[in-house]
C-alpha cells in the first residue's frame, strides 16, 4: 500500500511538472501505460495474500482514476494555453486600411431626381415619360405658345424644322399627358427629363439641362394647394422649417403664374451671400393651369382647375450642394462625382 | 424698359416713396425691377462763373478763380486740366467735400497753387457717356450765358435729377411699354390716382386733305394719316432730351424727338415723313411684294411676300413697323410732314423683323402687342405736341383706313369662383378696391362681378386673368398653405422605371459612377458611332459644329468623358450612363458602361479586380440577373456587328432571347488611340427590348435535403474548344443527378501541347435521395466519354 501512495504522488508530481502537451503524453505512458508503473503495480497482486488482494486491487484503481483526472486536468489547462498561444501569435495590426471597395456614385441630377420622385411618389403622383425630340405642337401650341407668339422669345429653341425641336422645357410632357387624359380627372405626375436651349455655355447657363415639372388637375385645386405642395418639396428638398414666397409672373400655359422663392437655407432667412441678402432664393415657376390650355386638351375649365410647376434641376443641386459652376455637371470630372458618395 | 422716376411722376405722385421702395413694390406685383440707377449723383455742386483763368507754366493746368456768388468769401480759387476752362465761361463746380460717382472732392494744393474744388464734365457727375458730344467729352461742360451763379440744386437744374428703374417686363405686360399705361399699374400699386395729359381730340382739326391712304392687307388692319403742312425743325427743349435719353433714345431733331416720345407716353410706334420727299400723296399698305429696299440707315433689305410695306405711288418707301425709307427722312430742311400711325399684325412684324434680324424699337412693340386705341391717342398727342414745340400748322384732316373701332372687353367673374380658384377667402370690398384702383370699373350684382377692362390692358381675356390681378394686388402673403384634397391615388414608379432604378443599383454596388453627358454632338461623333440607331438628326440651326447632331449612339461621349479624367490623372474612371439616343424614326433607350481601371485595386491586401472583357461580362450578367432573366436568355454570340469600334477577338454580342441588345469588350486599340486611350472596355446596349421583355419572378425552391458530392477533372482539349462547348458537353451527359458544372482552372504552356489547353472543371451531382458511388460513377463516366468522344479530350493525371 506504501508503494501505491508512492507511485501517485510521485505521478501526480510528474503531472504537475509537465511543462506541455507532449510532455504529458510521456507521463500518460510512463504511468498508466501498458508497461506503466500503476501497471506494475497490479502486476504484484499475484505475490499478495488472497484476503489483501480485494482491497490492494481497489487503491490501485483509485490511485489509477486520481492520476488519470490529474492529467486529463493539466491536458485541458495545457490545450487552454496552446491556444491562447497561438491566437497571440495571430495578432493583427487592426488599424491598417480594409479592402479597396469602390462604391459607385449617383449623379447629382439623378440624385435629386430621384429625391423628388420618391417625394411626389408619397403623396400619390406618378413619373410621366416623353421624347426629348418633340412637336412644336406639344412644347409650343398646346402649352398656348402659338407660332410667332413673343412668349417663344423666352425660350430660343434648338429647332430641327419648322415642326420638330429639342424640347425646350419638361412642359412638352405634361401636355402630352393632358392630351391622354382625353378630359378625365384626376391627374397627379411629375415629368423630369432633360429640356434644351440655345445658351451660350458658362457658369450659369448650359445648352442642355434637366427640369422637373409637376402637374395636378381635379375639383377644386387651388393656388393655396400649390403653395402647401411646394413647401413640402421645399422642405424636403432644402431642410424642414423651409418657408415658401409667391412673386407674381408671367407663362403662357398658367394663369395666374408665379415666381417661387424659398426661405434661404443657408442663413434660415436672415440674409447671407448665398440670397444675397434677401432671405430668399428664387427656385422655380408655377401657376394655376391657364384654362385656354385646360379646353384645348378637352377638360372643361369650368368644372375642373389645376396646378403645374417647373424647377431645374440644376439649380436645385446648385443651391443644395454648393456647386458654383453648372458646366460641373456635364464635365463628370471623377473628382466631381466622388461628392455625391452617400444617401441623401 | 427703362422707366424714369421723374417721367412717371408727372403722371402718379411719387411724393414720399423712393426709387428704391417704388422698385420693391413693383416687383412684388410682378413688374421686376432689375435695377434702380441715378442719372448723376454728386453732393454740394453749385453753378459759378470763371472769374480769373491763368495758365500754370509747363503744365497743361490753368489756375482759376471761380465766383459762386455775391459775397467775398463767394470766390474759390480751383486748379482746373481742362482745355475748354476759359473766362467768362459758367461751369459746374463741386465743393470740397462734394461726393462724386469717382471720390469726395478735397481741398489741395496743386503744383503750389490753391484748389479748393473742381469744375465738372457731365460724365464726372455719373452721366451716361453716350449720351455726350466729343466737346464734352474732352473738357468741362460749358453753361449756357444765363446759367444762375450760385444755384446748387445744379442737377435739377439741369435736368438730371432723375432715377432709371430697370423693368423687366413679362410678355403679357407689353401695355406698360407705354408710360401712361405704366403710370396706371404704378397707380393700382400704390393706389394713387393717375393723370394723363390733356390729349383728347386734339388731332380733330384741319383742313380737307387730298392725301390717300389705303390698305390692302388684312395684316394691316388700320392706318391713320396725317398732313401737317408747316413745322419747324431745331433742336429739342432739354426736359425733351433728358426723357428720350431716360428711355435709352438719342435726340435727332424736335419733330422726330416728338414721334419717339409719343411712342414711349402712348405706346404706339408713329413714322413722321417728310412730305417733300413723298413723290405721291398717297400711302398705300401691301404685303405682296418680292423686292429690295434700302432703309433709314442706309442698308439694303430682301423683302418678301407676306412682309408689310408702305408704298407711295407704287413704290415701297418703308417696312412697316420695323424701319422707315431713306428717301422720306426728316431732316434739318424738313418744311411739312406726314404723320403714320397704324396698327399692323403682331406676327407678321415678328417674322420680318426675325428674318431681316432687324427688332427695332418699333418692330418690339408691335411684336408684343398695342392696343387698337394707341393710334388715335398717339395722332392726337403728336398734333398737341408739334403745335407746341415745332410751331406746327396747317393741318389738314386725319385719313383713316381700315377699321379704327376697338371692341370693349368685358369680362365676368364671381367672388365665389375666384376664391375656388385661389384658395382664399377674399372679400367683395377687397376684391371692389383692387378692381378699382385697375379702373376695370367693376360692377357688383351680389356674388358677380363684371369688369370693363381698360382698352389698354389687351392681357385681359378671361375670369382667371381678372383672378391674377387680384391676388397680385392684395398680395400673395394671404395665401394658406393646403395639400390637394381629391381623391387618392397610386403612387409609383411604372416596371421600366423600376427596372432603371435596379441597373443603377447593380453597376453602383459595383463600384461604377453615373455620369451624364451632352446629347448634341459633332458630325465627328455621328461617323464615329457606334452601331447607330438610325439616320441622325442635324438641327436646322446649331450654335457650333461641335454640338450639330442629336448623337446616335453613347460610345463617343463617354470615350471623351474617360479621356479627360485621364487627362486630369483621376484613376477608378468606370462609369455608366443612362440616355436616350435619337434619330430620324424616333428614339432608343441606351446603357453604356466603361471600364477604364481595375475595379478593385488593394496592393496591401493583394486583391485585384482587373477591367477586362471578364470583368464587363460578370457585370452584365449581375444586371440582367438582377432584372430576372435566367438561365441562357442572356447569352453572348461572336462580334460580327462591329470590329471598327472593338477588338475583334475580345469583344461579344450580348443578346436577349432573339435579340441583339449590343456588344461589349474590348475597344479596339486603333480606336481607342483617337482618344488618348490604351486598354479600355466597353459595353453599350438597347434597353427597349430589355424593359419590354418578360422576366422569371421571384419564386421559392425547395432546399436540397441530401448532401452533394463534388468531382474534379482536368482535361485537356484543343486550344479551339471553347468554355461553353465543354460545359455543354458535360451538361448533356451529366443526367439527372447533375447539378453544377464549372471551369475553375485553364492552363496552357509547356506542359500541354502548343495548341492545346488544359481545362480543371468542377463537377457536382445531388439528387433527392443520397447518392450512391454506383450512380456517380455511373454519371461521371459518361461524361468523360462524351468529353473524349465529342471534344477529343484527353483526361489528364
Amino acid at each position: 500500500m506504501e508503494q501505491i501512495r508512492e507511485v501517485e504522488e510521485k505521478a501526480l508530481e510528474a503531472v504537475r511538472n509537465a511543462e506541455d502537451l507532449a510532455a504529458l503524453q510521456q507521463v500518460r505512458v510512463m504511468y498508466l501505460g501498458k508497461k506503466g508503473s500503476i501497471q506494475g503495480l497490479m502486476s504484484m497482486m499475484k505475490s499478495l495474500p488472497k484476503e489483501e488482494k480485494p482491497a490492494f486491487g481497489q487503491a490501485v484503481n483509485q490511485c489509477k482514476q486520481t492520476v488519470s483526472d490529474a492529467i486529463e486536468a493539466r491536458n485541458a489547462e495545457l490545450q487552454k494555453e496552446a491556444l491562447a498561444k497561438q491566437l497571440e501569435e495571430e495578432k493583427i495590426d487592426i488599424t491598417l486600411a480594409g479592402d479597396k471597395l469602390e462604391v459607385g456614385t449617383t449623379h447629382p441630377l439623378i440624385m435629386v431626381q430621384q429625391q423628388l420622385e420618391d417625394l411626389f411618389i408619397g403623396m400619390g403622383y406618378t413619373v410621366a415619360e416623353g421624347p426629348e425630340v418633340e412637336q412644336d405642337y406639344y412644347n409650343f401650341e398646346l402649352a398656348n405658345i402659338p407660332k410667332d407668339h413673343p412668349a417663344r422669345d423666352m425660350q430660343d429653341t434648338f429647332y430641327i424644322d419648322p415642326n420638330t425641336l429639342l424640347r425646350t422645357h419638361t412642359t412638352a410632357m405634361q401636355m402630352r399627358e393632358l392630351e391622354k387624359a382625353k378630359g378625365r380627372t384626376p391627374i397627379k405626375l411629375i415629368c423630369p427629363g432633360k429640356v434644351y436651349r440655345r445658351d451660350d455655355d458658362d457658369a450659369t447657363h448650359s445648352h442642355q439641362f434637366m427640369q422637373c415639372e409637376g402637374l395636378v388637375v381635379g375639383e377644386k385645386i387651388t393656388l393655396a394647394d400649390l403653395k402647401g405642395t411646394l413647401t413640402a418639396m421645399a422642405n424636403r428638398m432644402f431642410g424642414e422649417g423651409r418657408k415658401v414666397r409667391f412673386r407674381p409672373s408671367f407663362f403662357p400655359f398658367t394663369e395666374p403664374s408665379v415666381e417661387v422663392d424659398v426661405s434661404c437655407p443657408f442663413c434660415n432667412g436672415k440674409g447671407c451671400s448665398v440670397c444675397k441678402g434677401s432671405g430668399w432664393i428664387e427656385i422655380l415657376g408655377a401657376g394655376m393651369v391657364h384654362p385656354h390650355v385646360l379646353e384645348m386638351n378637352g377638360f372643361d375649365s369650368e368644372k375642373c382647375s389645376g396646378f403645374a410647376f417647373g424647377v431645374g434641376l440644376e439649380r436645385v443641386a446648385m443651391l443644395k450642394y454648393g456647386i458654383d459652376d453648372i458646366r460641373n455637371f456635364y464635365t463628370n470630372d471623377l473628382r466631381f462625382l466622388k461628392n455625391f458618395d452617400r444617401f441623401d | 424698359m427703362r422707366l424714369s422716376y421723374k417721367w412717371l411722376n408727372e403722371y402718379v405722385s411719387l411724393e414720399g416713396i423712393t426709387p428704391q421702395e417704388l422698385a420693391d413694390r413693383m416687383t412684388t406685383a410682378g413688374l421686376e425691377v432689375e435695377g434702380v440707377e441715378p442719372v448723376a449723383s454728386a453732393t454740394d455742386l453749385i453753378i459759378g462763373e470763371v472769374i480769373e483763368c491763368e495758365a500754370i507754366p509747363d503744365t497743361h493746368l490753368h489756375a482759376t478763380k471761380v465766383r459762386v456768388g455775391e459775397g467775398a468769401d463767394d470766390v474759390y480759387e480751383i486748379v482746373c486740366g481742362a482745355p475748354n476752362v476759359r473766362t467768362g465761361l459758367k461751369v459746374i463746380v463741386a465743393l470740397p467735400g462734394c461726393v462724386l460717382p469717382g471720390g469726395t472732392i478735397l481741398s489741395k494744393p496743386v503744383r503750389g497753387y490753391n484748389s479748393n474744388g473742381m469744375i465738372c464734365a457731365l460724365f464726372e457727375l455719373g452721366v451716361d457717356k453716350k449720351w455726350l458730344s466729343e466737346e464734352q467729352l474732352a473738357g468741362i461742360e460749358e453753361l449756357p450765358e444765363d446759367a444762375p451763379v450760385g444755384e446748387r440744386n445744379v442737377l435739377g437744374w439741369l435736368g438730371l435729377d432723375d432715377t432709371i428703374l430697370d423693368v423687366s417686363l413679362t410678355p403679357n405686360r407689353a401695355d406698360c411699354l407705354s408710360m401712361w399705361n405704366m403710370a396706371k399699374e404704378v397707380g393700382a400699386i400704390l393706389r394713387r390716382p393717375v393723370h394723363w395729359p390733356d390729349y383728347e381730340g386734339k388731332s380733330d382739326v384741319g383742313e380737307p386733305s387730298s392725301f390717300k391712304v389705303a390698305t390692302a392687307t388684312k395684316n394691316c388692319t388700320c392706318f391713320y394719316g396725317k398732313v401737317v403742312n408747316h413745322v419747324k425743325v431745331g433742336p429739342s427743349p432739354k426736359w425733351l432730351v433728358n426723357y428720350l435719353h431716360s428711355a435709352g433714345m438719342n435726340s435727332i431733331n424736335n419733330v422726330v424727338d416728338l414721334s419717339n416720345f409719343v411712342m414711349l407716353e402712348t405706346g404706339q410706334p408713329l413714322h413722321y415723313y417728310d412730305l417733300a420727299k413723298l413723290p405721291h400723296r398717297e400711302i398705300n399698305v401691301v404685303d405682296d411684294r418680292d423686292m429690295k429696299i434700302t432703309a433709314l440707315d442706309g442698308v439694303d433689305f430682301e423683302i418678301h411676300k407676306g412682309d408689310i410695306l408702305i408704298t407711295t405711288g407704287g413704290e415701297a418707301t418703308g417696312i412697316a413697323g420695323i424701319m422707315g425709307g431713306e428717301e422720306s427722312m426728316i431732316d434739318e430742311n424738313t418744311k411739312a410732314i406726314f404723320i403714320e400711325a397704324a396698327h399692323f399684325d403682331a406676327a407678321s412684324v415678328r417674322r420680318t423683323s426675325i428674318r431681316l434680324n432687324l427688332i427695332t424699337e418699333a418692330a418690339q412693340r408691335f411684336t408684343k402687342g398695342v392696343e387698337m386705341g394707341a393710334m388715335k391717342k398717339a395722332v392726337d398727342r403728336s398734333v398737341q405736341l408739334l403745335e407746341k414745340y415745332a410751331d406746327a400748322s396747317g393741318f389738314e384732316e386725319t385719313q383713316i383706313a381700315g377699321d379704327p373701332s376697338c371692341t370693349p372687353v368685358e369680362i365676368t367673374e364671381t367672388l365665389t369662383h375666384c376664391n375656388e380658384l385661389l384658395g382664399t377667402d377674399f372679400t367683395m370690398d377687397q376684391v371692389k378696391e383692387v378692381l378699382d384702383a385697375l379702373d376695370f370699373k367693376p360692377e357688383i350684382n351680389g356674388d358677380e362681378i363684371v369688369c370693363h377692362i381698360p382698352g389698354y390692358r389687351i392681357d385681359m381675356e378671361r375670369p382667371a386673368d381678372v383672378d391674377e390681378e387680384i391676388i397680385r394686388l392684395i398680395g400673395f402673403d394671404s395665401l394658406k398653405e393646403t395639400l390637394p384634397v381629391m381623391e387618392a391615388t397610386v403612387g409609383q414608379l411604372t416596371p421600366a422605371q423600376n427596372t432603371r432604378r435596379t441597373i443603377m443599383n447593380v453597376l453602383q454596388a459595383n463600384g461604377l459612377h453615373q455620369i451624364v453627358t451632352y446629347t448634341l454632338v459633332s458630325q465627328d461623333y455621328i461617323d464615329e458611332s457606334f452601331d447607330p440607331c438610325g439616320e441622325a438628326i442635324s438641327l436646322s440651326m446649331p450654335m457650333s459644329e461641335a454640338r450639330r447632331y442629336i448623337r446616335t449612339s453613347l460610345l463617343n461621349s463617354i470615350l471623351e468623358c474617360v479621356q479627360y479624367n485621364e487627362a486630369h490623372q483621376n484613376t477608378g474612371n468606370n462609369f455608366f450612363e443612362h440616355s436616350f439616343v435619337s434619330y430620324k424614326g424616333g428614339e432608343e433607350e441606351r446603357l453604356a458602361i466603361v471600364l477604364d481601371s481595375p475595379l478593385t485595386e488593394d496592393r496591401l491586401h493583394k486583391i485585384t479586380v482587373p477591367a477586362d472583357f471578364y470583368a464587363m461580362k460578370g457585370i452584365l450578367t449581375a444586371v440582367f440577373g438582377k432584372l430576372g432573366f435566367n438561365g441562357s436568355r442572356i447569352h453572348v454570340k461572336e462580334n460580327t456587328c462591329d470590329t471598327v469600334h472593338f477588338h475583334p477577338y475580345r469583344s461579344a454580342e450580348i443578346w436577349l432571347d432573339k435579340t441583339r441588345l449590343g456588344v461589349f469588350g474590348e475597344i479596339h486599340p486603333a480606336y481607342a488611340a483617337k482618344f488618348d486611350l490604351k486598354r479600355i472596355v466597353y459595353a453599350e446596349v438597347r434597353l427597349g427590348p430589355v424593359l419590354a421583355a418578360r422576366t422569371s419572378k421571384v419564386r421559392f425552391a425547395a432546399l436540397d435535403r441530401f448532401p452533394a458530392v463534388t468531382r474534379d477533372i482536368a482535361i485537356v482539349v484543343k486550344k479551339s474548344v471553347t468554355g461553353e462547348d465543354i460545359l455543354n458537353t458535360v451538361r448533356k451527359a451529366g443526367k439527372k443527378i447533375l447539378r453544377n458544372s464549372e471551369i475553375f482552372d485553364i492552363y496552357e504552356g509547356e506542359h500541354v501541347g502548343a495548341d492545346e489547353k488544359s481545362v480543371a472543371l468542377r463537377i457536382t451531382y445531388q439528387a433527392d435521395h443520397t447518392l450512391t458511388e454506383d450512380e456517380i460513377t455511373s454519371a461521371h463516366e459518361e461524361i468523360l466519354k462524351q468529353l473524349t468522344n465529342k471534344l477529343k479530350a484527353q483526361l489528364r493525371a
